[in-house]
């Protein structure tokens, strides 16, 4: 258990390929059931700074060890990061939400039904990184892109989301997942929606993110492009999904094929659009 | 390295290799069987406990992680000699109880919600299950008991 970040990197960075830093462990404890043997951990649940959680003006700052119930009970009375209150408040069950990390859930490279993803492209967040060399921000895209080849040593610290969605504007948001049961399991698909209207009630700005339905969350900029300088309206977005939905290469698995997760994005995305509309 | 965890209200000390879950160091190393492991990957609730007054899955709690925090399992409901706590009385009450398997998770997991909402609503109920998985699908029961502890009754439990 690292007493500090400094210690956890210094750690980890001796350690090298053999070592893996450790929050709340909810998907480490399971490698062995996926054939993996487990590796070196620095615990990272013991230090502080891990742990805040800050909303601020500008930015709203995550800690790495901040577990996704204490990220939903935060963020309750904020409707621009509802996305993010919702991916938290409603992933998998009550005991593991107390548990599972902010951290870990965008660590788990291939946990790709992880609900946190998309909420955070969709609300722009960045990551703080920590290295032997230093500190760095990075756009969230950018981590996902790299996060299963990071040198040894480095550390997610925190998530920063900022704030407001667009400037000068009222920002909504809105996460919509389908789970095969109504509630404790794993999206099939995910649907992660960020808006912001002008003075005429135009989207200014729409970011829209995809989860689960591919092996990693991404940005929808194609269907984003169709919804932005017109009025949020569900059954046209549908409509423009279900157009667009091709240019995703969608994951099989035993709890949905990858045509079913094509298939009701339309529907997700006409509940994302009204749920937004419904808080605007 | 030993590791000293507060169980049930008692100082213990474990000798267990640091990523062994919980739950087994529960059972095996304290005889506390009390705890379920069914599962084993988070999904079926059988081996809920409380750590630090929230509910969490024993079986993916590395021992590690709950050094120096306060554990309570089912046997903290009613301990030796004692009476049913309200909550196991309404279950018996209510005939709520059939393999038993689930019970263990399903008490904590409703333990851990009337210690912060003693009169719950029935949609309240039903979310603080979503993790407990009950095989002989005796939810409507197990829901019904729990919403009979009015206000006063609940305080008892968290009492």
């Amino acid at each position: 258990m690292a007493a500090s970040l400094a210690d956890a990197v210094a750690a980890l960075a001796e350690r090298g390929a053999e070592g893996a830093p450790l929050a709340g462990a909810t998907w480490i404890m399971r490698a062995p059931l996926r054939g993996e043997a487990h590796l070196a951990y620095v615990g990272l649940s013991g230090i502080p700074a891990l742990r805040a959680l800050s909303i601020g003006e500008t930015e709203i700052g995550i800690g790495a060890c901040v577990s996704h119930a204490h990220l939903a009970r935060a963020l309750a009375a904020l409707p621009e990061a509802r996305a993010l209150a919702e991916a938290a408040g409603r992933s998998a069950n009550p005991a593991i939400r107390e548990v599972a990390t902010v951290g870990g859930n965008l660590c788990s490279a291939a946990f790709a039904a992880a609900d946190l993803v998309p909420a955070l492209l969709c609300l722009d967040a960045a990551v703080e990184l920590a290295a032997p060399g230093g500190t760095a921000r990075l756009p969230l895209a950018d981590f996902l892109a790299q996060r299963d080849r990071l040198p040894p040593g480095t550390v997610l610290a925190r998530a920063i989301v900022p704030r407001p969605i667009a400037p000068g504007a009222t920002g909504r948001s809105a996460h919509i997942r389908l789970p095969l049961r109504a509630a404790g399991d794993y999206p099939a698909a995910i649907v992660s929606l960020a808006v912001a209207l002008d003075g005429d009630g135009r989207v200014a700005t729409a970011r829209l993110a995809v989860g689960s339905v591919e092996p990693v969350a991404r940005r929808w900029t194609a269907l984003e492009e169709r919804l932005a300088g017109r009025p949020l309206d569900p059954d046209r977005a549908a409509g423009a999904a279900a157009d667009l939905a091709g240019a995703f290469r969608p994951r099989e698995g035993i709890e949905a094929s990858g045509a079913y997760r094509l298939r009701v994005l339309p529907a997700l995305v006409r509940r994302a659009v009204a749920a937004v509309q419904a808080s605007s | 390295m030993p590791l000293e965890i507060v169980v049930n209200g008692e100082a213990r000390t474990v000798a267990a290799d640091p990523m062994t879950p919980l739950a087994e160091v529960l059972r095996d190393s304290l005889s506390l069987t009390g705890t379920k492991l069914a599962c084993e990957e988070g999904f079926c609730g059988s081996c809920t406990v409380l750590l630090d007054d929230r509910p969490a899955m024993a079986c993916l709690i590395p021992v590690a992680l709950a050094a120096g925090r306060r554990v309570r399992t089912v046997e903290s409901l009613a301990p030796a000699d004692a009476a049913l706590s309200p909550l196991q009385a309404a279950m018996e009450s209510h005939d709520a109880v059939q393999c038993g398997m689930c019970f263990p998770g399903m008490l904590m997991s409703l333990t851990a919600l009337f210690e912060r909402q003693p009169a719950p609503s029935r949609a309240e109920i039903l979310a603080a299950l979503d993790g407990n998985i009950c095989r002989c699908t005796g939810y409507e029961r197990i829901v019904e008991a729990a919403l009979s502890l009015g206000g006063e009754t609940a305080a008892e439990i968290s009492a």
